[in-house]
């Protein structure tokens, strides 16, 4: 793997929902090269910050040459970021990873908690270009941090809400239903992808048949800073960079998944 | 980089590189995922330390960026724990028995790797030159840590771990400087080295070559960038041969 670095030039930032940034960035190679799922180490410029921070590709719009990043300001980098404008020049390390593996033929469900809807929008759109049917359940603290259902148009959207200020009050995995047979898709907070994993057998849902976009912190993001390990089934650890951020469940040791990186 | 510019160097028992700039352990892989251009520039690559057993790793969290710098927790006190925990690295006469054994063992170029986590850095570099180091690398990473003020808990998960980049290289330049001085072996310098500015700094204080460590992680190309730095600089001044850098006593170099 040659890794591509790449010079973007921000486009438009806007709010996509509360508390969050979403930037649009022209860089026609990472437009036409990233898959859903995957990421890239951007350049960040704050005082006395050192490393590049990985983001997924929320979309990415080839034709135009565009993809876009959607992100919550938690620290220096990301303040940086959120302050980047129209036509300031990102520096963008990738694509990185692996995406989703999408051409199944079984029907998709999604399911986003909390920021981890920001890699949805990409998926979506390439779940309906292979006409899959798509369900996607969205979870967030309150209403006003839902990233618009219209981000998703062509997929029967669902809510749920902490605060019950949108759709179903209680954790967006309690929106799974028994039986069917689909494909899950899923990102957010481990507690949350822990409750999905603990009820697959009362859904009826093998591991192998749901896929996780990992999220951890990162150091490099290309597999030698070995800052990213998460625990491997069988002993050992995979490395989120490398053999993910996108892995199926069945590959990551449950027991020893630590929340280490989400309140 | 044009050809009047010898950027070689040597370092002892015909370890000969094209290059001063090698990228440090566990900082570019093994090498076969950089692009050629980049891999041409480099005089050579320091693997991560091998060990015959697999072995896993620490568990998460590993790293943390704290301010002009990183920690990881992948650290190394220099040389391999030893069984009763006792670190080799910090005393002068184990790290010179331990050189010994190798240098027994083996007749291939031998460099050292010191720990800047001593009293005396010099004392370490003289016992492992009489036991028979080719060069020492210096330094590997302060013991550093972080601690999360909201969790109320150290952020790696072991508590401590290495620290690396830009917030330790004045710590770094002045054992190399004072290396430099007191040993009559190559010193081979890291720490923080970002551009060509700072390993022309390194180079000045007398080190025989520099290493990329933490900048790999963020500038995949800097090693050639600094390559080309440091060409223009020799050349800018005239200069043909890199050793001419040394604001040190010159030394002998064999080769060179």
């Amino acid at each position: 793997m040659t890794v591509a670095l790449q010079s973007g030039r921000v486009l438009e930032r806007t709010v996509p929902m509360r508390d969050a940034v979403e930037l649009r960035v022209h860089d026609p190679q990472a437009a036409r090269e990233v898959r859903p799922g995957q990421f890239f180490q951007i350049g960040v410029d704050a005082p006395h910050t050192l490393l590049r921070r990985p983001y997924s590709a929320a979309w990415a719009d080839p034709e135009r040459g565009d993809l876009g990043f959607i992100f919550n300001v938690v620290g220096a980098g990301s303040d940086w970021l959120a302050r980047l404008d129209d036509g300031d020049e990102i520096d963008l390390l990738g694509p990185l990873g692996r995406g989703f593996d999408l051409d199944g033929d079984r029907p998709a469900i999604c399911v986003a908690g909390g920021l981890g809807v920001a890699v949805f929008p990409g998926v979506v759109a390439a779940l309906l270009a292979r006409r899959r049917p798509i369900t996607m359940f969205i979870g967030a603290r309150t209403a006003a941090q839902l990233l618009p259902a219209r981000r998703f148009a062509g997929a029967d959207v669902r809510a749920a809400t902490d605060d019950g200020s949108a759709g179903y009050r209680g954790p967006v995995t309690d929106l799974l239903l028994r039986g069917g047979v689909y494909e899950l898709f899923a990102c957010g907070p481990t507690p949350m992808l822990q409750a999905l994993v603990q009820r697959a057998p009362v859904l009826g849902i093998s591991l192998g048949s749901i896929q996780i976009a990992l999220e951890t912190p990162m150091g490099c993001g290309l597999g030698t800073c070995l800052g990213c390990a998460v625990p491997g089934r069988g002993g050992g650890y995979l490395l989120s960079c490398q053999h993910g951020p996108c892995v199926r469940a069945d590959r990551l040791d449950w027991s020893r998944m630590t929340d280490a990186f989400h309140d | 980089m044009t050809d009047a510019v010898s950027l070689a160097v040597d370092l002892g028992r015909g370890l000969r590189l094209r290059t001063p700039v090698l990228v440090a352990s566990g900082t570019f892989g093994y090498g076969f995922d950089a692009p050629a251009a980049d891999r041409a520039s480099l005089g050579a690559i320091i693997t991560k330390g091998t060990t015959p057993q697999a072995r896993p790793g620490n568990d998460p969290v590993r790293i943390a960026e704290v301010p002009s710098g990183m920690l990881n927790a992948e650290l190394n006190i220099s040389c391999p724990n030893v069984a009763n925990g006792l670190q080799f690295g910090v005393d002068a006469q184990l790290a010179a028995q331990v050189t010994d054994a190798v240098r027994q063992a083996s007749s291939l170029p031998l460099i050292v790797k010191l720990t800047p986590n001593v009293t005396d850095i010099v004392a370490i570099g003289r016992a492992v030159q009489s036991a028979g180091a080719d060069a020492v690398s210096a330094v590997n990473t302060f013991v550093g840590m972080a601690i999360d003020v909201r969790r109320r808990r150290p952020i790696l998960s072991r508590g401590s771990g290495g620290l690396s980049g830009p917030a330790i290289k004045p710590l770094a330049l002045y054992a190399v400087w004072q290396l430099a001085e007191q040993l009559s072996i190559p010193v081979i310098a890291i720490g923080g080295i970002m551009t060509a500015d700072d390993a022309l700094e390194f180079l000045l204080a007398g080190a025989a070559a520099v290493q990329l460590g933490t900048v790999n992680y963020l500038r995949p190309q800097a090693a050639r960038e600094v390559v080309e730095g440091i060409a223009g600089y020799i050349e800018q001044r005239g200069y043909t041969r890199l050793s001419q850098l040394s604001l040190r006593p010159a030394k002998v170099m064999a080769g060179v």
